[in-house]
């Protein structure tokens, strides 16, 4: 519990690290109906996968630095010699990122689809795929910087985005069904456990691979 | 010993281009545009049984930390990058006759391009660290991450849409492919798993010398 | 393995990019003792520690901890973080320095008034300070020190070799190296050359 508050603190103290990226998300969301045509179907049309990639973006570039700053003042070399594991700082880590940054956005990304698709509806579809897709991409966006840490942020994107196309795809098919009318709760269903197995998962071959940082 | 390997299958290559481009017959849909198939299918082939061949390696590099295993994943990736190259380029040029276009989103082209990249984000992960022991841990967890996802890629970019024809051959299944035309393809199979198997041992052959040096019976043999 | 004996490291080897640092390397540490790891630059101190906290695992032998042996450790790396303030970072080590005994500390350290200062503006030596003080406050068994002294002022050298002497008389046990020579009784280990 008391790893949360410490967890909590120190990264609500880094303005640049959590409201950045909520504004570059919104810039993302602004930046796409200035290329196209304003007003025009078009933009209804490819709203959402507008919503899945800034929330992708946003997530990598908030996320690109998670482990390096607690890597470079000896803070996970303290914490591993402490409790002799570092899966629950590494799983902490996250859901701070998650609840300080992902919810965050998904809360403004469904604002906009709301008002994008004049229909209410809406908040069932953009809501729930965007927390739970949220928490996914940090998750893997955590992996993949933990390999590369403090070899730039570029060769960690490189390394995660091929592994988020399973995701995206998904996202793309709830949009899909819902504009069928047909039912999305077992695509949503899939995706949160999806998101169960990575919880679980992720932060174990993160400590491992951290581990090996630290020898 | 790899020199005969790699003769040898060269032979067995060329001699499997000359069956296959000079004498089986031209495709009576497609003409003799499909002859290219002779480089596409063991390219594609090998493009990911290569990556299934680097996850069994990198599994016994991590559980009984074997140093010749994490030596095979960093001297396969690059040529694995190399095969999936030539599949993409070749389909691409097969593409231009039969579909008349050289790029389509289609589900099993997009999934080679996903692993191409893989390939090349396994490499300059490995060439980031200068500590190799690290370097070699580090790819064995992405190459076993993406032994994990790639079947999952795969199957939802199939989800996703596909125009590809269905694979040829198959184990299970009777071939779709008439014999006059199967039969050169598998000699060409046979000699160019030969050419990049070959490839693989002298690139790892180097490798090892690389990082065995300090070795006295390196600095015997070289 | 006797109670007095805190920690037993039998025939460690080891080497970076196969270049030996040492081998057949073997000690005991005993309770209210002090060891001191001695030895040139490059001879591979840092790595024993990093051995005996167990982040680098040992080329070959046995490193047996005692059960239930915690330890404190303070590296090369101070663990502050540059865009907090003072008090913040002690938090972060769950330290409260509203207490009166952090509160004598600090002052004895001449940081009391600098509390609210964002650590990233203080000096190198300040810095390395605050990183004593959750030396100082620990309640572990074993007190792990890589270089403490390195850019510390005369005064405070002083203070952290009583509070290590006190430490010692309380029957805890320290492992340190340093080049700066620190007066507390110790058992010394030389690395590199012929030695051990």
């Amino acid at each position: 519990m008391k790893l949360i508050f410490v967890e909590f603190f120190k990264l609500k103290m880094k303005l640049r690290a959590w409201l950045g990226p909520i504004l570059i998300f919104l810039l993302i969301i602004i930046s796409f109906p200035l290329t196209v045509e304003l007003s025009s179907e078009a933009l209804n049309d490819v709203f959402y996968s507008i919503l899945w990639i800034a929330s992708l973006l946003t997530i990598m570039v908030s996320v690109e630095s998670i482990f390096l700053e607690d890597y470079e003042d000896g803070y996970l070399e303290y914490f591993y010699v402490a409790n002799n594991s570092l899966f629950s700082l590494i799983f902490t880590k996250i859901l701070i990122y998650w609840i300080l940054i992902g919810i965050p956005i998904s809360c403004l990304g469904t604002f906009f689809s709301i008002n994008m698709s004049d229909d209410i509806s809406s908040l069932n579809i953009a809501l729930p795929s965007l927390l739970i897709s949220t928490y996914i991409f940090i998750n893997l966006f955590a992996l993949g910087n933990s390999l590369s840490l403090n070899k730039g942020s570029a060769l960690g994107a490189l390394i995660t985005i091929p592994l988020l196309f399973p995701i995206l795809i998904l996202l793309g098919k709830i949009v899909l069904n819902a504009n069928f009318g047909f039912e999305i709760s077992n695509l949503l269903l899939l995706m949160l456990g999806v998101l169960l197995l990575i919880i679980v998962f992720i932060p174990f071959i993160i400590s491992f691979i951290i581990k090996t940082h630290l020898e | 010993m790899y020199p005969y390997i790699l003769y040898f299958s060269v032979l067995f290559y060329a001699f499997a281009l000359v069956w296959g481009l000079g004498f089986a017959p031209a495709d009576y849909v497609q003409g003799n545009s499909f002859r290219i198939i002779y480089l596409h299918v063991p390219a594609s082939f090998l493009s990911q049984s290569l990556y299934i061949v680097m996850a069994i390696a990198a599994g016994i590099f991590l559980i009984w930390k074997v140093k010749l295993a994490a030596y095979m994943i960093k001297s396969i990736a690059p040529v694995g990058a190399l095969v999936t190259f030539i599949a993409l380029i070749s389909g691409s040029i097969w593409g231009i006759p039969t579909w008349g276009t050289w790029w389509q989103w289609d589900a099993r082209i997009t999934s080679t391009l996903i692993l191409f990249i893989m390939y090349l984000g396994l490499i300059s992960l490995h060439s980031s660290f200068t500590n190799f022991e690290k370097a070699d841990k580090f790819i064995s967890v992405l190459v076993l991450i993406g032994f994990v996802n790639i079947p999952i890629i795969k199957k939802s970019v199939d989800w996703w849409s596909t125009l590809h024809q269905p694979a040829s051959i198959t184990l299970t299944n009777k071939p779709s492919i008439d014999p006059t035309m199967l039969y050169p393809l598998i000699f060409s199979m046979i000699g160019f798993s030969g050419i990049i198997v070959s490839l693989i041992i002298l690139s790892s052959k180097v490798h090892i010398f690389k990082r065995e040096s300090h070795k006295s019976w390196v600095k015997r043999n070289v | 393995m006797s109670n007095s004996i805190l920690l037993k490291v039998d025939n460690i080897g080891f080497s970076i990019n196969q270049n030996r640092l040492f081998h057949n390397l073997s000690f005991n540490l005993k309770k209210g003792k002090a060891l001191h790891i001695k030895g040139n630059n490059g001879s591979g101190k840092s790595s024993l520690i990093r051995i005996l906290l167990g982040i680098t695992p040992a080329g070959k032998g046995s490193i047996l901890w005692n059960k239930n042996t915690d330890i404190c450790f303070l590296g090369h790396k101070n663990v502050l973080k540059n865009y907090l303030t003072l008090s913040d970072n002690l938090y972060i080590h769950g330290i409260d320095s509203n207490e009166s005994k952090t509160k004598d500390i600090l002052a004895d350290l001449g940081l009391i008034k600098r509390l609210d200062t964002i650590v990233g503006n203080l000096s190198y030596g300040q810095q390395k300070k605050l990183a004593l003080i959750r030396i100082f406050l620990n309640q572990a068994k074993v007190i792990i020190l890589d270089e403490p002294c390195v850019g510390l002022d005369d005064s405070t050298r002083i203070l952290t070799t009583k509070f290590l002497s006190s430490e010692l008389k309380k029957n805890k046990s320290i492992i340190y190296t340093s080049h700066i020579p620190i007066d507390i009784d110790s058992e010394t280990i030389t690395l590199g050359g012929n030695q051990v």
